[in-house]
């Protein structure tokens, strides 16, 4: 239970108060709660210390009696006074709670009436001032206007102000311009009057040469007389002479023509002399006339005859030709002849020598093949011996192969043995040497050790031992250098005597190697007279080996050039080489490629051909769609689903119009009572809901001809009422063209309304 | 690796070989247009550059080969080796680029390391290399569709493996050679050819 400690918000603190004293009152402590409640005027602080401090005295009291008690009962009643005591405190939150909001709705009401009263009164506010400020608008807008309109006045007046400035300035500029001209005139009126004085001036001028020059007229008229004159009299000589002339020329005519007739005169003279002159020759060669004639006869005849002598000639000398050549093969005949027999002497003379053969050799030869047959046995033979002499000159060979062999092995031991010797002979130089060296040592090992001893017995009687031994080493010291000395004299003995050895051995050596060679040459020599010639067939043999070495080198050549041609082509010699490659290698990969696709193209062309051919014939595609290997693109499925889609849009709408016409037919029928069929293209027939036949019908037909007229064509089966119809289709049929030819567009109801007419006076339907 | 020893044994001589092989053949691939050069990378080997190629199945089948042709030449028993240039179209041998290996047997005999540089070795290859790179300017070109294959000339004993076969050594019918550089490991001996196939120039 907590007091309210606050400064301000008495109100809430007076409830509080006011609780409190209630609570004190249940309690039963009611003095406390005086006190509270008198407290109030009091400062609020110290009444709440106060009140609490006597509060909590109070609530320890009890306690204290509760604990001094220590009675069940008195533990139960004090149970119940702290239960009550705590509900009483719930109550009292409850109540303080809600006095607080109580309080706060009190004073939210009144807040909300002092706002509605506020608002209120800023609304009447409100209101007037909008009031007054719509006031002020009409006023401002109606200064405004009347500030526009003197604007206006203002700017009309502006105007006319300038115009007037801008007249008045044309008005002075005109002033200027007339004042300008003016003076122009002014000035020009001076200048004429000055070029008027001038020009009077010389006009007096001009006057006095006037007279000057018709004095001067005068004169010249005279003289002009004088010269007419003279002109008229020369013109009467021109005539004179042009007459003169005239004359002269018709006298030259005269002249030139009879020139002329001179000329041909004398042409014709001339002609005629040339023809007398033809007429003489032409007598004098008539006279020779027969004689040219006898002589061209005989000319013909010398002609024709010496034609024949000419074909004559030629013959003969062909003839000649002929016979010339036989002489000429003739005569190389004869020679030929004259050789041959010269040959066959010759040839008789060798065949009896070859006969004779026998005779000579001494063999049995009577034919040549005998010959042939000994020849080759002869060379058989020749081939044997050959063979014989190969293999004896390879056994030489080999034989005398050994033998340098054998000496060079002799050769070998000699100097071997040689060497051994000379070893030997160093060996027992040395022996020697160091037998000596050893009597040497044993003479001066003696020498010493007389010293040694002489010393010794010398010591023992002087006792000079730094002396002895200092002599010891002198002595030591010069054996040392003595031993030195003779072991590199016994060295250099030693080399030199080695090289002596050496020395001598090359000695031996050469001097057995020059014996051997004496040997040889003397050998050669001896046997020399015996294979000279064995020596010049050798060499010749050598030529000719030499020859084909070449040959054969050069053959060599040409085929390892070739070998190696064939080896950079890849050529290889399958004993010893093969080729291999990999299975699975690019080439042979490639190439399976190529054939595939080879073999895909040649089926996908199949399969295409198959397809233009079902397509030409007309079959449906869709059914080939499965076998199509090909996967069908995307605009192929829109194009086949569009064209679904229009088939059944087709097809629906197919169905529609049906219903729909048969609708509109069935309510034609039935409403108007003519059933309209299309029997073909233009015809309809219209029957009557009333006709009892099928045949009785009204056929009309659509003629382009006539307005888009309809002509009524057959009647059909209309016999019944006809006699009542047929006056009227008289009628109509006897009106002039003009009316007939009327759109029949208004003859056809009446012609139908006839129709229904009869059907209704048919007395089967008489009851309708 | 024979690049530590100071020598080069047989292995390493084989090696070095085989892997000449394989950058000259790319090269080679590259260089005739066998393959499109977007096929191909750049690498560094013996000091240039030279392109080998990226596509896997080609790559496998090089492997392949030059792995076997690696022992053969450890055996010494391959005498060539040879790459074949056909024009799909019509089957013929267009080109022919032949390697004559040389091997000294008595190498396998001995065992010491044969002393020549790696570096001088090294060299030679790159001086084939660069010729082959420039037979290019006198080669006549390949206009169709080319595969090409790889023969090995071997002795004739030796047991053919699983994935080989015999083969003719598709020789060219009229054509001229041209030999180009040798170079040797002192063990092995390569020589160079290539022959094409003469062409009529009208």
């Amino acid at each position: 239970f907590k007091p309210c400690f606050h400064r301000g918000g008495r109100s809430k603190l007076q409830v509080g108060r006011l609780e409190f004293a209630e609570v004190l009152r249940s309690r039963g402590v009611y003095q406390k709660a005086d006190i509270f409640m008198k407290m109030d005027g009091m400062d609020d602080d110290t009444t709440v210390f106060t009140t609490l401090k006597s509060f909590k005295s109070f609530i320890s009291q009890p306690e204290r009696s509760h604990h001094l008690a220590e009675t069940s009962i008195a533990k139960g009643d004090l149970q119940k006074q702290y239960i009550q005591r705590i509900e009483l405190e719930g109550a009292a939150e409850k109540i303080h709670s809600k006095t607080n909001l109580l309080q706060m709705a009190q004073e939210k009401n009144q807040m909300e009436l002092s706002h509605k009263r506020a608002r209120i009164e800023l609304e009447k506010a409100a209101h007037i001032s909008a009031r007054d400020f719509e006031r002020e608008v009409d006023r401002n807008q109606g200064l405004l206007t009347c500030i526009k309109k003197l604007e206006e006045r203002e700017a009309d007046t502006e105007k006319l102000l300038n115009e007037e400035a801008e007249m008045n300035k044309t008005l002075k500029k005109n002033i200027e311009a007339l004042n300008k001209k003016l003076e122009e005139k002014d000035s020009k009126i001076s200048n004429a009057n000055e070029t008027l004085c001038a020009l009077r001036d010389e006009i007096r001028e001009l006057n006095h040469k006037i007279k000057n020059q018709e004095m001067q007229l005068a004169t010249q008229a005279t003289e002009n007389e004088g010269l007419q004159e003279q002109v008229q009299l020369q013109h009467k000589k021109y005539l004179e002479a042009s007459q003169k002339y005239q004359s002269l020329q018709t006298s030259e005519c005269l002249n030139s023509e009879n020139e002329l007739k001179i000329k041909e005169l004398e042409r014709r003279l001339a002609l005629q002399e040339q023809d007398s002159v033809i007429v003489r020759n032409m007598r004098t060669e008539l006279a020779r006339l027969p004689d040219a004639e006898r002589e061209l006869k005989r000319l013909r005849e010398e002609n024709s005859y010496l034609r024949e002598t000419k074909e004559n000639s030629s013959l003969l000398k062909e003839e000649a030709e002929g016979l010339r050549r036989k002489v000429e093969r003739l005569e190389k005949i004869k020679e030929d002849m004259v050789n041959l027999e010269l040959e066959k002497e010759k040839l008789a003379m060798k065949l009896q020598a070859w006969e004779n053969l026998s005779q000579t050799t001494g063999l049995n030869i009577r034919k040549p093949e005998d010959l042939s047959r000994e020849i080759i046995q002869i060379q058989q033979r020749e081939i044997g011996l050959k063979q014989q002499n190969s293999s004896i000159t390879s056994s030489a060979r080999a034989l005398e192969k050994s033998r340098t062999q054998l000496q060079n092995e002799l050769l070998q031991l000699r100097t071997r043995g040689l060497e051994e010797q000379k070893k030997r002979e160093q060996q027992d130089a040395l022996v020697r040497r160091l037998q000596k060296r050893v009597l040497l040592l044993t003479k001066e090992r003696d020498g010493m050790r007389a010293i040694l001893e002489s010393y010794d017995n010398e010591l023992a009687a002087s006792e000079y031992s730094p002396q002895l031994t200092r002599r010891v080493r002198e002595a030591e010291d010069l054996l040392q250098k003595a031993q030195a000395h003779n072991s590199e004299m016994e060295v250099q003995v030693s080399k030199a005597q080695e090289e002596a050895g050496s020395y001598k051995l090359q000695a031996q050596t050469a001097e057995m190697e020059l014996d051997v060679l004496k040997k040889q040459a003397a050998d050669a020599d001896n046997s020399s007279f015996v294979v000279g010639e064995e020596v010049s067939s050798l060499r010749q043999k050598i030529e000719e080996l030499e020859a084909d070495r070449s040959r054969l080198e050069e053959q060599n050549n040409v085929l390892e050039m070739r070998l190696e041609r064939h080896n950079l082509q890849g050529d290889y010699d399958p004993v010893k080489t093969k080729v291999i490659h990999f299975r699975m290698n690019p080439t042979s990969l490639a190439k399976q490629e190529r054939q595939d696709e080879a073999e895909k193209l040649r089926e996908e062309c199949q399969l295409l051909r198959e397809r233009i051919r079902t397509l030409q014939a007309g079959g449906a595609v869709a059914t080939e769609e499965g076998t199509f290997n090909l996967p069908p693109s995307q605009e192929v499925l829109d194009l086949r689903r569009q064209m679904e889609s229009a088939e059944l849009k087709n097809q629906r709408l197919k169905e529609v119009f049906q219903k729909k016409i048969q609708e509109f037919r069935t309510v034609c029928y039935v409403l108007t009572g003519y059933q309209i069929d299309i029997t073909t293209e233009n015809q309809y027939r219209l029957t009557s809901v009333y006709a009892e036949h099928m045949e009785d019908s009204l056929l009309f037909k659509h003629t382009q001809t006539e307005e888009g007229g309809w002509r009524l064509f057959d009647r059909g089966r209309a016999a019944p009422a006809r006699h009542v119809d047929e006056g009227r289709l008289a009628a109509l049929r006897q009106q002039p063209p003009a009316q007939l030819r009327r759109p029949a567009r208004r003859r056809a109801p009446r012609l139908l309304s006839h129709d229904e007419r009869r059907h209704f006076k048919n007395p089967s339907l008489s009851h309708l | 690796m024979s690049s530590t020893l100071k020598g080069i044994t047989l292995k390493g001589s084989a090696e070095l070989v085989a892997e000449f092989f394989s950058f000259g053949i790319n090269s080679i691939l590259y260089q005739r247009g066998i393959y499109p050069p977007e096929t191909f990378s750049r690498v560094t080997q013996y000091d240039m550059s030279l392109y080998l190629t990226t596509d896997t199945k080609l790559k496998n089948y090089l492997t392949n080969v030059v792995t076997q042709l690696r022992e053969w030449l450890f055996d010494c028993t391959v005498q060539k080796l040879v790459l074949v240039i056909t024009c799909l179209e019509t089957n013929e041998v267009l080109e022919r680029w032949q390697f004559d290996i040389e091997c000294d047997k008595t190498a396998k005999q001995s065992s010491g390391p044969r002393e020549k540089s790696i570096k001088a070795i090294q060299e030679e290859i790159r001086s084939v290399i660069r010729q082959v790179t420039a037979t290019v300017t006198f080669l006549p070109l390949l206009e169709t569709a080319c595969a090409f294959d790889l023969l090995i000339y071997t002795d004739k004993d030796l047991e053919v493996p699983e994935k080989w076969e015999e083969s003719g050594p598709q020789i060219i019918a009229d054509s001229e050679e041209v030999r180009l550089r040798t170079f040797t490991t002192t063990i092995h001996k390569v020589h160079s050819i290539v022959a094409y196939k003469r062409t009529d120039y009208i």
